[in-house]
């Protein structure tokens, strides 16, 4: 790890983001990279391929809403200002970071550049905010109420975060290993990703090069612990049957699910028998991957990268696969697509995040005919 | 079809007292919670008053065990859910369970535990913390601990929008029973006094008394001159009506309207800014379907800011035309100070009580008329009259705009 120095702990390895430099300067910000570099820049690639980055006469901005999730913010490079001014009396803040740090300066930068006067929305839902920014967003849309949201969702990888998950013994020493027998946790992740979501009709109305549908979504709480998942999954079944529900699907509809998929192993274990549980026989033969395995947990923003990368194994009829798998585990014996990506057209796919004290989201995803 | 949604449960945790009764009455009588803040060293600095929440006794709320676990705010919002659920007269075992959902509005959470957490790790061997120390960090952690402890498996949410989260939190919760996804929802707001939050807005130049003036949180007034920091924790029970009305609940007031609309960014005029205010309420009412005469009552954002409460008046005015004169209007951060995330749901909550109560409490600290503020501002006394439709109005400095519709049932 390079974003702090990580000398007293056990666990040395995380899934930064490397190399990335913003071609602009945003106005009034910390000169690193922060989140807000993070989400601008994805933002601005999404805009740019809907189309909408430069055709401003497409849309109405008061129609044009934001949802963004996060769990810490600009905890990041807030901390380190503490660890430079950790004595003096104004802990490091300055005007700066006092106009950066709560948690809505995202959505606010973001509709600096980019314009947009509809509803606005921070979730802070832990890991799964992005999937929450994504089910608020789904609302709004199926209501009319707007044309076009900005969804996503941004994180860093602060040391409290880092911290917290190491002491709580979650983070995995050499690599994430989802479903393997021998996986030991978790690795830290940073970055963002953003979908920009319209109408049906407003989106085939101005001529969108249209990516997938969103076909609903599902929320549940566990009301079991603060750290820990219900140990049979009894809130993520509730939530993937909601969603099924609300999508008007079966099981036997959906062709890839990308795992919450953690790696550790409570989460694992959890998540298979929930699977198992909701999807019966069927759970079998649905490949379901964890690309934790590859890119981390991005915390705030996973579930929205995942999102993402559900849309793009629609359009691309590729499935991605879970790495660093080795070794089977009897708990864990769904088809999990494992070491190498399958190329497999589907046409539904579904999208799990469990957050700390069971704040559970999943979405739907369907190629659009 | 949509379904109809009501308040059946008020909880409260604030610097005017702890239930619903303390809290309306002390309004009612004009009580000021704001005073010198002891819970910060601030003697660095030039504005020293605040909104702070004293004496509260989360143990016979919450029960002893675990308690020194959880950090001020999860006490605060903790606190004031059992408040509600027991007001709303809910079973609090696991019968509702998936028909209950959280959502709450806090604009920055625990962050300030946060920061604590951080000088542990830094000044001490971060593995040799105990996992129990960051037990309580997480910034969404106030309302994992509610969900835990009630039961509630429906949904839990937490919405940071600056200082309309908890009126965004209320709106969106209104929304959820609305489209049938949960019959009861605990909604509202949570945040807490702590430095990090003083210097936030301190180092924003918003806070009363950094020109070293004695009087402070003003609003509307012409010597206005920034506002008074404050905390707490404002919860109600949304109910869906059908549900309410089955199990006998008592109910307060009917939620009938959400408006949000948004400016980001620095650079908008005054004029600008006031249009989206307008839209926001526009499409409260308009999701209402009432008639924006019918309004009796303005819960007014107003917090003694010299721009926004401007901004507020005038667009009243302009929205309402000549009737903008005649709307009575309250300002309840007069008596409690403004607390960010939580703001809206105090408000919102004042609104419901004087719907329920037929009473519209007076903003106190108003002795200089400013002259471009012409609203029927309810001055000296409160005011007894009959409030059929009651508007509740939230602006961030940030360029949220929240604006939520309630009427009596």
């Amino acid at each position: 790890m390079k974003s702090f120095d990580t000398s007293r702990y056990k666990v040395h390895r995380s899934c930064e983001v490397k190399d990335f430099h913003l071609d602009v300067e945003l106005e009034n910000q910390i000169k690193e990279n922060t989140i807000h570099k993070y989400v601008y820049y994805a933002a601005r690639e999404a805009l740019q391929e809907s189309g909408l980055l430069h055709d401003k006469s497409s849309f109405d901005k008061e129609r044009f809403g934001i949802a963004m999730g996060t769990l810490a913010a600009e905890l990041t490079p807030h901390e380190r200002l503490l660890r430079l001014h950790a004595s003096k009396k104004d802990n490091g803040f300055d005007k700066i970071v006092a106009a950066v740090y709560p948690p809505n300066s995202i959505t606010n930068i973001l509709a600096q550049y980019f314009h947009f006067e509809g509803p606005a929305m921070v979730s802070l839902n832990a890991c799964s905010s992005g999937n929450h920014a994504i089910a608020w967003a789904y609302d709004l849309l199926r209501e009319n109420k707007v044309d076009v949201v900005m969804v996503g969702g941004g994180d860093m990888i602060p040391q409290t975060e880092f911290t917290h998950f190491h002491n709580l013994k979650a983070l995995a020493p050499e690599h994430c290993q989802p479903f393997d027998k021998n996986r030991q946790g978790l690795m830290i992740g940073e970055g963002a990703g953003i979908l920009i979501m319209e109408r049906y009709e407003f989106a085939r109305k101005r001529g969108a090069v249209i990516i997938a549908e969103m076909a609903g979504y599902g929320l549940s709480c566990d009301g079991f612990h603060m750290t820990a998942p219900h140990p049979e999954g009894e809130g993520a079944v509730k939530c993937m049957g909601d969603a099924l529900k609300m999508a008007r699907l079966s099981p036997s509809d959906i062709g890839y699910i990308n795992a919450h998929g953690t790696g550790t192993p409570h989460n694992d274990k959890a998540e298979t028998i929930a699977i198992k549980h909701l999807f019966k026989d069927h759970a079998y033969t649905i490949p379901c991957s964890s690309t934790k395995s590859m890119i981390g947990h991005l915390m705030g923003a996973a579930s929205a990268v995942e999102s993402v990368i559900c849309c793009l194994a629609l359009r691309y009829g590729i499935l991605p696969p879970t790495i660093h798998y080795h070794t089977p585990d009897p708990e864990c014996d769904l088809d999990y697509l494992p070491n190498r990506a399958r190329e497999l057209t589907v046409q539904h796919v579904l999208n799990n995040s469990f957050a700390f004290g069971g704040n559970n989201a999943t979405t739907i995803f369907s190629k659009i005919e | 079809m949509k379904r109809r949604v009501v308040v059946t449960g008020i909880g409260i945790v604030s610097p005017l007292g702890f239930t619903k009764e303390d809290f309306w009455n002390n309004l009612i009588e004009g009580k000021s919670g704001i005073v010198p803040m002891t819970s910060l060293d601030l003697s660095p600095y030039t504005c020293k008053l605040g909104g702070e929440v004293r004496d509260l006794h989360p143990e016979i709320y919450l029960g002893n065990k675990g308690l020194k676990y959880l950090h001020k705010g999860t006490r605060f919002l903790g606190s004031a859910t059992k408040m509600a659920l027991d007001d709303a007269k809910l079973p609090q075992d696991s019968s509702l369970s998936d028909q209950i959902g959280v959502v709450i509005g806090s604009s920055l959470g625990n962050f300030s535990e946060t920061t604590d957490y951080f000088y542990e790790i830094i000044r001490n061997n971060p593995s040799e913390l105990s996992p129990m120390v960051s037990y309580d960090v997480a910034l969404n952690s106030s309302i994992n601990y509610v969900s835990v402890t009630f039961k509630i498996k429906g949904l839990a949410r937490t919405i940071s929008a600056g200082f309309t989260s908890s009126a965004d939190a209320i709106g969106n919760a209104y929304g959820i029973i609305q489209r049938d996804m949960a019959k009861v929802i605990v909604a509202g707001g949570v945040e807490q006094i702590s430095i990090d939050l003083y210097l936030i807005f301190y180092l924003r130049g918003l806070l009363s008394g950094l020109d070293g003036t004695k009087e402070a949180s003003l609003p509307f007034d012409n010597k206005r001159n920034g506002f008074v920091m404050s905390e707490g924790s404002y919860v109600v029970i949304l109910e869906e009506l059908q549900h309410a009305l089955d199990r006998g609940a008592p109910i307060y007031a009917e939620v009938r309207g959400f408006g949000n609309a948004f400016v980001g960014g620095k650079n908008y005029s005054k004029e600008e800014r006031a249009r989206r205010v307008e839209r926001a309420m526009y499409s409260a009412l308009e999701e209402a379907d009432i008639k924006k005469e019918t309004i009796d009552l303005i819960s007014a954002n107003a917090n003694g800011c010299k721009m926004q409460d401007a901004i507020e008046a005038q667009t009243i005015q302009s929205f309402y035309g000549s009737k903008g004169n005649d709307i009575p209007i309250s300002a309840i951060k007069s008596n409690m100070g403004e607390s960010y995330g939580a703001a809206g749901a105090a408000q919102f909550i004042s609104a419901v009580m004087s719907i329920h109560t037929g009473t519209i409490p007076h903003i106190i600290n108003h002795n200089e008329k400013d002259p471009k503020v012409n609203l029927n501002l309810i001055l000296q006394n409160p005011v007894r009259k009959e409030i059929q439709n009651a508007m509740v109005n939230t602006m961030d400095y940030d360029g949220n705009n929240s604006c939520l519709v309630i009427s009596k049932l």
